[in-house]
């Protein structure tokens, strides 16, 4: 890990709160490049808000992003992605009445200052996405006819044809069988190899310990850990957050035994 | 009521725009829509006194001219209605209020500044473009219902503000210094028909076209990917305001009068929107069948006392029934394999029935 | 203007009758009612026609209107609009726009276009308190209209259909997996709707002469009242409704402004709302 370098994407302070409600206070952390970081925490520890902020769908109260050396707070939606920033949905958000292919060209269109193609080249990028994430065989398809974890992956096509310097992915395996979570994991590989930071919200653990090269969790608001992902999974703190105190206790009885 | 089974249901808002078939379809459209603009270019040059002397069959009437004329601003009105509510899908139920604002932009420039026709009218197409922006600024930030009825209430509104301000002429309206030429008028709306068709293309097969797609079908997934959400919108509605600024304009010279009932008339927002959904909402071509085959209907059961409320009820029958039938619209069930058949009819009913 | 302050609650009353059902049929289906407007004229016409042939008093045909407007409400719902209930909101808006024409021109084939209006014998007398002067006719439409939103909240919160009503408001494929009936339920919802623009219809026609093609301003009325109120609760739309007789009766009191800017204050109203508070003043339901 490279730890000279400025980080890609460094968030300071932040906070964001919904009337009298705090989604979360002072997070602050780093995302280098080339990284790829998994953002976990219970159901309601904020981890979409995170994503939120960072693409300027909501604004901040408090702190401040910056990426690639660039202020992000304050931005809106569509500046976020000029910069470079692309995302999914944890609900899939497709274009209904595109074909998979005019839907991922749409992302090449608009999408990062790199992108941003003229109609033709847009479409033959879109080809070679759709290849890189497996939708290529389906490509001519209306998306209505697409499987749960084919929408997916046209959501994270989509993203990469906005070619994003770094990709923020909300629960992309969330629904996955076994079988379908390997070949997502494939793909977040083959994405992190072509040269895309990646921070990723996931459940599935499998995930995190599989492909992340740095985890981060996220509890009531505030981060409990960063770090390693085995190290992180082994935190005694984590392991309260996620299965109760009573279980922590037990665990560490344990292991002492 | 049988239950659908899941996966033959369409998801909502589904309503498909741009596909391999409609593509065909619209060379098919492109060819037939050429021929039709020979003819309409041709047949009222017959009324010439050139062609006349020559011997040539008259044929256009002044009759022929004021349905021909009435259907062509129909076509432009749908067509950028479809530009707002169908390919940005905002629901601009208030139209209209271009239109008026083209009419007495034209009616105030012409009477009160003494400008020439000629000027008055490029400055109606800006004054209604620049209220667009206006409105839409505040207005296309909200969504579905509501902003449905924002605009139609700013429609009502600027109406009847007009109509209680002596400025422009009050309740008596403003009447115009005569143009005498069924020519000029004709040729005018028919120049708007074509442009608006040549601009939807246009539209549709640039980035532009892409965005405002994009945005009718998931706005917070078209803003991530980096479409400016505001700026596409605002740039819609003025292009659509433009547009139905520049029919308003003409009519207001073509009709010699206006006032709050001829060029706020609520029914030319509701019919455009009604031609737009027969003809195919979102497609080139559909707005222009729709404005067609509607304002030849309506105009061939023209007619006063009981006629007229047996025309508006087959009007609204009609309506319920495409909605119903077709909610695609005439050109997709011309179009498609399946299509023309009453497997066709079965499938849209249970694509949205409960 | 006290006095005017009184007028415009009692102005409210109609306003609250007209948003009970526009509310409902809007905050559960999700259809902005065109034809509701039409719907109030259907109402106003029966109880026109009763009073002239039978010489009932208006405010004892509300029963019969109640039921015939369900019955009517009931019907277009499960023959017509049930066909299209999950299509986009653009055609649930055309379809009932499309029934606002027949039933508008239906009524000018029956009715003709003449103004008509029911007059009883108390129709000029009013109550005096102090400074005040109440018209007996629209103390009583605010009691009726007051008596409906107490009759609706009981329906909605207090009834098995109440029930099923607010269950498919809420979530339409789990209230089918709990076994109600969709299409029913859509009718019994809309069908509700209509009996209260039913009320409003008997309340308008006992101030106002009507023609068949004076239901559309009511249509967007109900639309400002929903606004305003919030859509969904009853209190909300009580509240909305009484806000509005307030606004249009001090709106157009202003020197300089009078009757011909009523739309224009309605509408200036509900789109500031809209841009301020789209939740309504009331509401809790965002956007």
């Amino acid at each position: 890990m490279t730890a000279s370098a400025s980080p890609l994407l460094s968030l300071q302070g932040v906070t964001k709160r919904f009337g009298g409600v705090t989604a979360f206070a002072d997070v602050t952390f780093d995302v280098d490049a080339g990284d790829v970081l998994g953002v976990i925490g219970p159901n309601g520890a904020g981890k979409t808000t995170l994503l939120n902020c960072i693409s300027g769908v909501y604004r901040l109260d408090g702190g401040d992003i910056t990426f690639n050396g660039q202020r992000l707070s304050g931005r809106p939606p569509h500046e976020v992605a000029r910069l470079g920033v692309g995302r999914t949905f944890q609900v899939v958000k497709p274009f209904t009445s595109m074909t998979v292919r005019e839907n991922a060209a749409v992302g090449a269109l608009f999408g990062s200052s790199e992108a941003r193609m003229p109609t033709g080249r847009a479409f033959a990028y879109a080809d070679e996405v759709l290849e890189l994430v497996g939708l290529a065989p389906k490509r001519m398809s209306p998306v209505g006819s697409l499987t749960v974890p084919d929408r997916k992956r046209l959501e994270v096509a989509r993203a990469l044809c906005t070619k994003p310097r770094l990709l923020l992915l909300d629960e992309v395996m969330a629904g996955l069988n076994a079988v379908e979570v390997d070949e997502a994991l494939e793909m977040v590989r083959r994405v992190q190899k072509s040269g895309v930071t990646i921070m990723l919200i996931e459940h599935v653990m499998r995930v995190i310990v599989g492909v992340c090269t740095r985890a981060l969790v996220l509890h009531l608001g505030r981060v409990l850990a960063m770090g390693e992902p085995q190290e992180v999974l082994r935190d005694q703190r984590v392991i309260e957050a996620y299965l109760g105190q009573e279980y922590a206790r037990r665990q560490a009885r344990h292991r002492r035994e | 009521m049988t239950t659908a089974e899941p996966g033959t249901q369409a998801p909502e808002g589904s309503f498909s725009v741009v596909t391999r078939a409609s593509q065909r379809r619209e060379r098919i459209l492109f060819i037939a829509a050429g021929v039709a603009l020979l003819i309409l270019v041709l047949v009222p040059l017959t009324s010439l006194d050139a062609a006349q002397s020559a011997g040539l069959p008259l044929l256009a009437d002044r009759y022929w001219f004021r349905i021909a004329t009435t259907i062509l601003m129909f076509v432009i009105v749908a067509g950028a209605w479809n530009i707002i509510g169908g390919l940005t899908g905002y629901p601009a139920f208030g139209n209209v209020v271009f239109f008026g604002v083209g009419a007495y932009t034209v009616g105030t420039l012409v009477t009160k500044a003494n400008l020439p026709y000629a000027l008055a009218l490029p400055a109606g197409v800006l004054v209604a473009a620049a209220g667009a922006a206006l409105i839409g600024l505040p207005l296309l930030r909200l969504r579905g219902h509501y902003f449905a009825v924002a605009s139609l209430g700013v429609a009502v509104a600027t109406g009847e503000v007009i109509n209680n301000l002596q400025f422009f002429g009050g309740a008596s309206g403003i009447f115009m210094p005569i143009i005498r030429s069924d020519l000029l008028f004709y040729f005018l709306m028919l120049g708007g028909a074509v442009g608006t068709v040549a601009i939807t293309w246009a539209v549709l097969h640039s980035r532009f076209g892409f965005g405002l797609i994009a945005i009718r079908e998931d706005e917070a997934a078209a803003a991530v990917i980096g479409v400016n959400t505001t700026l596409y919108k605002v740039a819609a509605y003025m292009l659509s305001a433009a547009l139905t600024g520049f029919a308003g304009a003409v009519y207001a010279e073509w009709n010699v009068f206006i006032d709050q009932s001829t060029a706020f008339n609520l029914d030319i927002s509701i019919d455009s929107i009604l031609m737009a959904l027969i003809g195919g909402i979102g497609t080139l071509f559909g707005p222009l069948i729709g404005a067609a085959v509607l304002e030849y209907l309506i105009q061939s059961f023209a007619g006063g006392g009981s006629l007229a409320a047996y025309t508006q009820v087959g009007l609204g029958v009609l309506l319920t029934v495409a909605v119903i039938f077709l909610p695609r619209g005439i050109v997709d069930f011309f179009g498609g394999r399946s299509s023309f058949s009453l497997r066709y009819l079965r499938r849209t009913m249970r694509e949205t029935g409960v | 203007m006290a006095e005017q302050v009184v007028l415009g609650l009692l102005l409210g009353g109609i306003y609250v009758a007209l948003g009970l059902g526009f509310s409902l049929v809007w905050g559960i289906l999700n259809i902005v009612n065109l034809a509701y407007g039409a719907l109030v004229m259907v109402a106003a016409y029966i109880t026109w026609q009763l009073s002239t042939s039978f010489g009932l008093d208006p405010f004892v045909t509300i029963p019969v209107n109640l039921v015939a407007l369900f019955v009517i409400g009931y019907a277009i719902q499960y023959l017509v609009i049930n066909r299209i209930i999950r299509a986009p909101f653009l055609y649930t808006f055309l379809i009932t726009f499309g029934l606002d024409l027949v039933v508008v021109n239906g009524l000018l084939l029956l009715f003709k276009a003449d103004f008509r209006s029911v007059n009883t014998y108390y129709s000029g007398s009013s109550l005096t308190a102090g400074p005040l002067v109440i018209p007996y006719i629209r103390l009583w439409s605010l009691l009726v209209a007051l008596a409906l939103a107490g009759i609706m909240w009981w329906i909605l919160n207090r009834t098995r259909t109440g029930d099923a009503i607010q269950a498919v408001g809420a979530d339409k494929d789990a209230a089918r997996l709990v076994g109600i009936n969709l299409a029913h339920t859509y009718g019994l919802t809309f069908g509700l709707g209509a009996a209260c623009a039913g009320v409003a219809g008997a309340l308008i026609v006992t101030y106002q002469a009507i023609t068949p093609s004076a239901g559309e301003p009511y249509t967007l009325q109900s639309f400002v009242v929903v606004i305003l109120g919030g859509l969904g609760r009853v209190s909300a739309t009580v509240i909305g409704g009484m806000l509005f007789g307030l606004i249009e009766v001090l709106g157009q009191a202003v020197p300089g402004v009078g009757a011909g800017y009523a739309n224009a204050i309605a509408f200036g109203v509900l789109v500031l709302v809209l841009l301020l508070r789209p939740q309504g003043l009331m509401g809790r339901q965002t956007l």
